[in-house]
């Protein structure tokens, strides 16, 4: 502590700036300027704005029907771009003439030679029906992006609830909830959610959504309690208590709220893990079913042709990794504006 | 002393979980629409008096609440039920599987203290060096990285690619060399087994690692701002003791519970690593149990994992309160 | 007293380079401390104190550095810098090397006592250990005399049971036996100078007394030199020698302790004293000091103190004062950096007060008679008009 707190804290504001400068440092103004101001932060921003446009993209692009329920038209985006010189035959999935895996083609198929790197229409190749990769790759965003949301909204609902209740009221509503939480978090998750998933639902991406969200309750409980019980003990909170508002009131208007923005961060990162986890549950066959397109499930087929083709088990965890990567950049960033304790 | 105490205190505590664990598992696999009896007989034909006959074998038939009463004695005595696939009594299953997963989940620990440790010190001591950006890169690729995706990686490049090393199965080395064909002396048997766990291993343990670096590196930076660094660094003490014992030792206490929390992501990882690697583990039969609807193994291995992980953290809570000196014993949450 | 003294400081600039501009925390401190006494240094925090006592270890942290100045100890240069061929700064040849500060300087000659006794011991080790370590290090000792030495120094610093408490952690000790133990820490290592950075602060009083006691004790026993950084007058007082009041990064006021209470030159130390709260003063003559310390990354232009000061005037905006000799106290030489005094030739006489400025109440008074008495009658009158101001000369 070289120089004294205050020098070094005031020192980063001009001395000419008036007080309200000062007062902005905590507010939102200050966290978004620090965010912009944060290289980590920005590029996480970037990544998961470019993840949601292309998830956004394939919603608006298909028909919503076909989407949920799977079957896709393929080659959509090589027909976009019209450079590309699309068939005019579409093979369905699963008939006519097979695509075989184009790139790094084994002595076995040299029967079928296609150029590495693929072709200018299916700029990843094909999978083991012919469906184009690229394509398939593109409306995986949208589930993977989708899962991760909703399911960290379940989880972060949730937890706000009971972590708020419980931090609020302490006592025996706090003892109960928190011996829940604690055994639900006892569970290894993907453990919990194959068999929320398959005995309760049935092997099904919605089904496998609310698992995850659930399992998830404990993790944001745990954050918002802690938050809640020093908050609660604040001199506005006995104010409000004092001046006969009701408990609902009090913790939906100033104790959540100020508990708010740790968790906020936790939310972001949570989604990284959370996707990181469908995937693992979709590679075992439990969360999207095919014909939806889903990474970890093209993964799952892929393991299958790992000796044919190489690439068709490379592409789609990219995809995963830079999607998480996006999420995590962005939660690290958040947390670095929220909490300068540690500045870089 | 004391610590036998607190290690008696935490048994007690997590004898509600375990029981809370028990309910959750119970009720998730007997509550849900899917009928055992209709899921054991997969389509066969079968008259009204079968599945009367099976539900009755299987105690089916009584209520919820005398079913789980009767599970729960069983468990006390050891007995995880009988499993309808294989027909055989589920511990009897597990007991062979514990070993592989828990060689890969420790192995896989121990890569990722033994890599994460030494790096997030450089990162630290090299803040906003290359050196630490670098790192920082890898831990974040670490930490967004599934399991499996990196094992399938290293599968394509060492066993496929370079033909260096086996892609799947494990070699025990507790078993005797006799066991596999083409193996003779102890000395070759440790050797393939570690040539087989290497790939599984450092599968699993990625994202452990990445993890570990990322808070070692933030708990050095902190450490090494402390006041009692300042102080050794005041009364002469070199900057290497400084950063092996000063700055160090702090900064390990959240690291042990870092280990100990995130033993549920390793255990679930686990399941998805053996898969990829052919191992016959736990998490291998997790996903058979699954597959094939037999709820007795589903409910006896959930058990058992969540035991294992409930194990492992009071053994981290226990190994927190050996090594912090300020753990006041039986008060810590 | 024209011997070399123990330590000696001259014009040491201590600067640190942030994003919004450079912070000059020290800036061209000179002071010199002899064998066997206690040197205080004083101000308002953010004057520059700690830093100041941190560049004498040669501890300054990024992005703090040392940009000019000299130390000198026992006539051994341990930094001093020059002008390179190619015009940079560079540490001169004769001064020691990183290393030799180290191992020669740090603990065995110059030893710290730090503010905060609850954050300053690990908490992970025994106090008997981070003792013996030190001890071991500093004075070549061998583990069980090392040992030897840190039990007795405890016993030393009043800590009962010395033996059973070698063994506990940090957190089984009390704030004021975790500043014993510092103490002891410091005098164990068996240096001539130890430097003390608020020690006393996070105490309460009561404990700050013992401390003072003990220190005074143990100073009278071992005879080694103390560098006191502190911002309490009254500690001043009770336990120091000589005293250097620091405003800003500089040293506004240089004198014997007794002299600086009772013919105080600067402005600054007067308004300091007047916020000490004193039995025979009521509460409403406590006097804060008007407004806050300006920034250090922009400091005031002329004497930085003006922009508060009841006495400024015109020239004060313009003239930078530096310390000069203003008075000699028995052979000791009084200096002062305020323009009010004659040996500055600069016109402050002629020069017109400053408008809007520090209000009648914060008035300096002369006091230098020690006839606080009357003053304080005349002072009850809040309102009372700024009859001191100027009136010195």
């Amino acid at each position: 502590m070289a120089v004294s707190e205050s020098q070094l804290e005031s020192g980063r504001e001009p001395a000419t700036e008036d007080e309200e400068e000062v007062e902005a440092r905590v507010g939102w103004r200050y966290t978004v300027a620090r965010i912009k101001r944060d290289t980590t932060a920005r590029w996480g921003l970037y990544v998961v704005t470019i993840v949601l446009f292309v998830a956004i993209y394939a919603v608006v692009d298909s028909n919503l029907s076909l989407l949920t329920f799977g079957l896709l038209s393929d080659f959509t985006f090589a027909r976009l771009l019209p450079i590309f010189d699309h068939p005019t035959h579409i093979p369905p999935p699963g008939e006519g003439t097979q695509h075989m895996p184009p790139y790094f083609p084994l002595a076995e198929q040299a029967w079928n030679p296609l150029p590495a790197g693929g072709t200018l229409e299916h700029p990843l190749g094909t999978d083991h029906t012919g469906r184009d990769y690229f394509t398939r790759i593109v409306y995986g965003t949208q589930v993977s992006v989708f899962v991760g949301l909703v399911s960290t909204f379940i989880g972060l609902a949730g937890g706000t609830v009971i972590g708020a209740v419980a931090g609020y009221y302490g006592g025996r509503a706090d003892d109960i909830l928190m011996r829940a939480v604690e055994t639900v978090y006892s569970i290894p998750p993907l453990i919990l959610i194959i068999v929320f998933t398959v005995f309760v639902g049935g092997a099904n991406i919605w089904y496998a959504v609310l698992g995850v969200g659930i399992t998830f309750i404990p993790v944001f409980a745990r954050i918002i309690r802690s938050r809640v019980l020093s908050i609660r003990e604040m001199d506005y909170i006995e104010a409000a208590r004092a001046a006969g508002v009701k408990d609902r009131h009090i913790i939906m208007r100033h104790v959540v709220p100020n508990s708010f923005a740790p968790v906020l961060v936790y939310a972001t990162l949570q989604i990284g893990v959370t996707i990181l986890i469908v995937a693992g549950l979709s590679f075992l066959g439990y969360g999207a079913q095919p014909p939806t397109p889903d990474w970890g499930q093209m993964l799952n087929i892929a393991h299958g042709y790992m000796h044919s083709n190489v690439w068709l088990s490379i592409w789609p965890g990219i995809a995963i990794m830079i999607t998480i990567m996006g999420f995590n950049l962005f939660g690290d960033g958040l947390q670095d504006a929220l909490d300068p304790r540690i500045d870089d | 002393m004391k610590l036998l105490k607190y290690t008696i205190y935490r048994l007690l505590q997590a004898i509600p979980v375990l029981i809370g664990i028990s309910v959750i598992t119970f009720l998730l696999a007997n509550l849900g629409p899917g009928d055992p009896v209709s899921l054991m007989l997969q389509g066969q034909e079968h008259s009204e008096e079968l599945v009367r006959t099976i539900e009755r074998r299987y105690g089916l038939d009584r209520p919820l609440h005398e079913r789980y009463l009767t599970y729960m004695g069983g468990l006390l005595q050891g007995d995880f039920g009988q499993s309808i696939h294989h027909q055989r009594p589920v511990a009897d299953l597990m007991i062979n599987r514990v070993g592989p997963t828990l060689l890969l989940v420790l192995s896989a620990y121990a890569f990722a203290l033994a890599t994460a440790i030494p790096l997030g010190i450089i990162a630290a001591n090299r803040r906003n060096e290359p050196t630490d950006h670098v790192s920082r890169i890898a831990a974040l690729v670490g930490v967004s990285t599934p399991s499996f995706w990196i094992g399938i990686v290293l599968i394509l490049i060492f066993a496929v690619t370079l033909g260096w090393l086996p892609s799947s199965g494990l070699i025990y080395p507790w078993r005797p060399p006799s066991a596999y064909r083409g193996i003779d002396g102890h000395l070759e048997l440790y050797y393939e087994s570690v040539r087989h766990l290497l790939l599984p291993m450092i599968a699993l343990g990625t994202l452990q690692m990445a993890t570990i670096m990322r808070v070692e590196r933030t708990q050095m930076i902190e450490s090494l701002q402390g006041e009692y660094v300042k102080l050794a660094r005041a009364y002469g003490v070199p900057e290497r003791t400084i950063l092996r014992k000063h700055a160090f030792n702090v900064a390990q206490l959240p690291i042990i519970t870092i280990v100990g929390l995130n033993l549920s992501t390793a255990i679930g990882g686990a399941v998805l690593v053996e898969t990829v690697f052919n191992i016959n583990g736990m998490g291998r039969l997790f996903v058979n149990a699954i597959s094939t609807n037999d709820y007795q193994l589903v409910m006896g291995i959930t058990m058992m994992l969540g035991f294992l992980f409930v194990i492992g953290v009071i053994i981290t809570d226990i190994s927190y309160a050996y090594v912090d000196p300020r753990v006041t014993y039986g008060e810590r949450e | 007293m024209s011997s070399e003294p123990l330590l000696r400081v001259e014009n040491l600039k201590t600067q640190f380079f942030t994003e919004a501009g450079t912070v000059r925390a020290v800036d061209g401190l000179s002071f010199e401390v002899r064998e066997g006494e206690i040197v205080g240094l004083v101000g308002e925090s953010g004057a520059g104190k700690s830093v100041a006592s941190m560049s004498i270890m040669g501890l300054v942290e990024a992005p703090g550095e040392i940009v000019a100045g000299e130390i000198t100890y026992k006539g051994e240069t341990i930094f001093g810098l020059e002008e390179g061929p190619d015009g940079e700064l560079r540490k001169r040849d004769d001064a020691l090397s990183d290393e030799e500060i180290r191992t020669r300087i740090r603990g065995n000659e110059i030893a710290v006592i730090f503010q905060d006794p609850m954050e300053s011991l690990n908490p992970v080790f025994t106090v008997g250990g981070q003792l013996r370590e030190f001890i071991e290090l500093n004075r070549g000792l061998g583990e069980d005399e090392a040992k030897a030495a840190a039990i007795d120094m405890l016993r030393e610093v009043g800590i009962p049971d010395p033996e059973e408490r070698y063994e506990e952690y940090p957190h089984q000790f009390s704030g004021g036996m975790r500043q014993r133990v510092l103490i002891a820490m410091a005098l164990a290592c068996e240096p001539s100078l130890i430097i003390a950075d608020e020690p006393t602060t996070a105490l309460d009083v009561t404990v700050e007394g013992q401390i003072l006691d003990l220190v005074d004790d143990l100073q009278a026993k071992y005879g080694t030199s103390f560098i006191w950084v502190t911002h309490d007058l009254g500690v001043v007082a009770e336990i120091c020698d000589r005293v250097n009041v620091m405003y800003l990064g500089e040293i506004v006021e240089q004198a014997p302790v007794d002299e600086l209470f009772y013919d105080t030159k600067h402005p600054y130390t007067n308004a300091l004293l007047d916020s000490i709260p004193r039995p025979d003063r009521t509460v409403t003559e406590l006097e804060a000091i008007e407004g806050v310390m300006p920034e250090a990354i922009t400091p005031p232009s002329g004497c930085r103190f003006h922009p508060r000061c009841p006495d400024a005037r015109e020239v004060c905006k313009r003239v930078h004062p530096e310390a000069k000799v203003v008075d000699d106290a028995g052979g000791e030489p009084h200096r002062a950096a305020c323009v009010q005094h004659d040996a500055f030739d600069v016109g402050y006489d002629e020069s017109p007060p400053l408008e809007g400025v520090a209000g009648g109440v914060s008035t300096v008074r002369d006091e230098g008679s020690g006839d606080s008495g009357a003053d304080s009658e005349l002072a009850a009158n809040p309102t009372g008009d700024d009859s001191g101001g100027g009136s010195r000369e």
